[in-house]
């Protein structure tokens, strides 16, 4: 039942991010949701079904992605293993952990893909690789309480 | 049998005298017994207004709320139909430039757009079962949109113009400078390998080159806004406004070659 909720909760995530609404972008930017919920599985379920529904999330994503590499699949899986090691070593029980735990999350992954955009001889502004990097995190930071709290139920 | 007086009928003429006297002069009194009248009959209104509100105040609560429900309604549905309005202008300029058009095409809606912000594509509603593959190009009435990168039996997803990995051999249209356009994620293209010696000025229109493998020969891409100096010093760039707004387009045409 649980894990039901999880796939669902992905879809409409998804769905969200697709159509999300442009007067909600922040400086052109929208949140990472399925980042945000990756991040949230981890904290508030087991490994075994954060890894799992992290790569689905990631998965989702690059889905619809026009990238041939499924590269959200591989850094989800990442981050997921990343943050439950980072967990155990430091407690996360407090929410502004947490929220720095999801910034640090967003910042890492859009950097990754950033340099992978970059590195494959794409021109980007740095104004906008920046963007991209700072408000993108920032933004699904944000918006992490309201995910985490769907999660937590 | 009826006799009247000679004193009754000259009181009677005398009376008619009068009033056709008074008739004559009405206009006269009026203004001035208005002025006279108006303050207190005004007054007294206003406490008859006010008294009927206390009394009344329940009933008119009712038909307050009734009527704003009804303004809320009607305030809807305005919305509702300039929304059906605007939607049927942008399907009318569509179907007559498809009408127009020697190309085939086919309609298609926006659906869905990028995930992240990396990237700039949409998912558009029509897929392999309308005739729609991998590589084919979009447009709108306005210009060039992008290319088809992937398209399942019902969906297919566009890669935008503005998306970085996306490469558009162009030229000048008034001096027909060949450049390559891509996009950069933000609000404007840039053009490369511009020589030192290019023939592009800001405000110069952009179109697709018939030496592209892809695109059709004389799309419409963008207008110049600004010409520079690349980094290395040996060939300068131009950044290209896209004449379609790639932030809120609804519906796409594709070209099926």
């Amino acid at each position: 039942m649980k894990n039901l909720f999880f796939l669902l909760t992905i879809i409409i995530l998804a769905t969200l991010g697709l159509n999300w609404p442009i007067f909600l972008n922040f400086f052109y930017c929208k949140p990472d949701l399925l980042l945000i919920f990756m991040v949230a599985l981890v904290f508030y379920t087991d490994f075994k079904t954060a890894l799992i529904f992290g790569i689905l999330a990631g998965l989702a994503k690059d889905v619809f992605l026009p990238w041939a590499l499924p590269i959200n699949t591989i850094c989800f899986s990442i981050w997921s293993y990343s943050v439950y090691r980072f967990g155990r070593q430091i407690s996360t029980e407090e929410n502004y952990v947490r929220l720095a735990v999801v910034l640090a999350v967003g910042m890492l992954n859009n950097f990754v893909i950033g340099i992978q955009s970059v590195s494959t001889g794409n021109i980007m502004p740095p104004g906008i690789f920046l963007r991209n990097l700072i408000i993108v995190s920032v933004y699904s930071t944000l918006l992490s309480p309201l995910i985490f709290k769907l999660t937590k139920k | 049998m009826f006799k009247l007086s000679r004193k009754t009928l000259i009181n009677l003429i005398l009376v008619c005298c009068v009033i056709l006297l008074v008739s004559n002069f009405l206009s006269c009194f009026k203004n001035p017994a208005q002025k006279i009248f108006k303050p207190h009959l005004s007054f007294i209104d206003l406490v008859k207004r006010e008294l009927s509100g206390v009394i009344f105040y329940h009933r008119n609560m009712i038909q307050a709320e009734r009527l704003q429900n009804d303004v809320d309604l009607l305030r809807w549905r305005l919305f509702d139909l300039r929304e059906l309005s605007q939607e049927n202008v942008r399907f009318k300029n569509l179907f007559n430039f498809k009408q127009k058009s020697p190309l085939h095409l086919v309609a298609a809606r926006v659906i869905g757009r990028s995930l992240d912000s990396w990237s700039s594509s949409i998912v558009i509603d029509k897929g392999r079962y309308n005739g729609i593959k991998s590589g084919m190009v979009v447009i709108s009435p306005k210009g060039l949109v992008g290319s088809i990168v992937e398209s399942t039996d019902n969906t297919s997803k566009v890669l935008l113009i503005n998306d970085p990995n996306q490469g558009i051999f162009s030229i000048v249209q008034r001096s027909r400078q060949e450049g390559l356009v891509s996009g950069t994620l933000g609000s404007n293209l840039i053009m490369r390998y511009l020589p030192d010696e290019a023939q592009i000025i800001v405000g110069d229109i952009i179109i697709t080159s018939e030496l592209s493998q892809i695109y059709p020969k004389g799309l419409l891409v963008g207008r110049v806004v600004n010409v520079g100096r690349e980094f290395s010093g040996l060939n300068r760039y131009a950044l290209v406004k896209p004449i379609v707004d790639l932030a809120s387009i609804e519906e796409v045409l594709v070209i099926i070659p």
